[in-house]
């Protein structure tokens, strides 16, 4: 009976070793055991609180593809958690993994949360991904945080979402012609929403057309 | 008939008595021996099939494990549990769900062996995703259907140089050492 004891005791504690590590997620693999252990600690953090942990993955995956420091994938996918939570602060907890996920990009280049806030204001039963998302890369374009916040701000009210990612790319034009990009951005906001091209049916955006 | 002698009569009596009073020995097997006869003795079941299984699955047994055997059964416990986490992990390259736009990847490479599409949307699987190009004139291209969301991306080229995409709007935060693009696909989002 001492043997059946000691069986049932190995085989309950085999099972539970093999349950944590099920629970984990097996693309994690890649990294290095100590980098491992605490990105998965992160992913775990980011479930019980309900924000994506598929982005965190991501980029802990992004970080060991392009062999980056077991530090640097740490810090990266704590300020990516970081962003995550205070954006569920400033959009509330209705807000999608999407929206989420742009609205960490918009606030890590220095986008306020107040701005976000008041984006889900503005546009209160639509969503806000696209808008969020233009946001974040007119910032990356060069755009100062706080003017490309107040553009889309400006034409958070009256612009669908295909229309926000035409005003996105005729930022861009003007960047590449030469235009400083905080006045290539407010430049576009006073052509406003009526000099702007538009789809169809506004509901679906696809990918601008590229340019070789 | 025969004559009666008290004498005797007593005698026998103390000796029939001694025999009465004294310890019977048991074997010591028994009681093995008795349940055994008592366990072969055809049981009060349920009739049909399905009582006697009921009967079969309720009856105690007693199983003699090595701890070898026990740690055997318990890391096929494991596998088992492992192998269906395994499975059920959504595949790699497969996006989330939903409904999916066919978005369009280029890159003009005219001196390259060969181009990678890596991102959000396969993992950063290197060999996931290559580009293709037509008749050799530089332009690398693939389709990628994407449900509608906002990914990271980046090309490899010759299964070493990192580029992002020259037409598409920076990742905002390049904390790995080479840079990577966004593309945001629309619909309900």
């Amino acid at each position: 009976m001492t043997a059946l004891r000691t069986a049932a005791l190995a085989a309950g504690l085999t099972g539970l070793l093999a349950a944590q590590a099920a629970g984990q997620d097996p693309r994690l693999e890649r990294l290095d055991p100590d980098t491992r252990i605490a990105v998965a600690g992160l992913v775990d953090s980011a479930r019980a609180s309900g924000l994506p942990a598929e982005a965190l993955i991501d980029r802990a995956l992004e970080g060991a593809a392009k062999q980056a420091p077991a530090s640097r994938i740490i810090s990266a996918v704590t300020t990516l958690l970081s962003n995550l939570r205070d954006v569920r602060a400033a959009l509330g907890a209705s807000a999608t993994a999407p929206e989420l996920e742009a609205g960490a990009s918009a606030i890590h280049l220095g986008v306020r949360p107040a701005a976000l806030t008041r984006l889900r204001v503005l546009r209160a039963r639509q969503p806000l991904t696209i808008a969020l998302s233009v946001m974040a890369d007119l910032t990356a374009r060069g755009v100062p945080a706080d003017s490309a916040a107040a553009a889309v701000l400006a034409l958070a009210g009256s612009l669908r979402d295909d229309q926000f990612l035409a005003f996105r790319r005729s930022v861009e034009r003007d960047i590449e012609l030469g235009a400083p990009p905080a006045a290539a951005a407010s430049s576009s906001v006073r052509l406003g929403a009526g000099s702007l091209p538009m789809s169809n049916g506004g509901t679906s955006t696809s990918m601008p057309p590229r340019r070789p | 008939m025969f004559e009666r002698d008290d004498d005797t009569l007593t005698d026998v009596t103390a000796r029939v008595a001694a025999s009465l009073k004294a310890a019977v020995r048991l074997d010591a097997a028994l009681d093995a021996r008795v349940m055994a006869q008592v366990s072969a003795l055809p049981a009060h079941r349920p009739g049909g099939w399905l009582g006697r299984a009921w009967s079969w699955l309720r009856r105690p047994r007693t199983f003699a494990l090595s701890p070898l055997a026990g740690l055997a059964a318990a890391a096929s416990v494991a596998a088992i549990v492992f192998l269906a986490a395994r499975l059920g992990a959504p595949p790699v390259g497969a996006p989330a769900g939903g409904d999916r736009t066919p978005v369009q990847f280029l890159l003009v490479a005219p001196r390259a062996a060969s181009v990678m599409l890596v991102g959000d949307f396969n993992d950063w699987t290197a060999s996931a995703t290559p580009l293709r190009t037509a008749a050799g004139g530089g332009l690398w291209t693939v389709t990628v259907p994407l449900a509608p969301g906002r990914y990271r991306y980046a090309f490899v080229v010759d299964g070493k140089r990192w580029q992002p995409d020259p037409s598409a709007p920076p990742a905002p935060d390049d904390e790995f050492g080479s840079p990577s693009s966004v593309v945001t696909v629309g619909g309900t989002l």
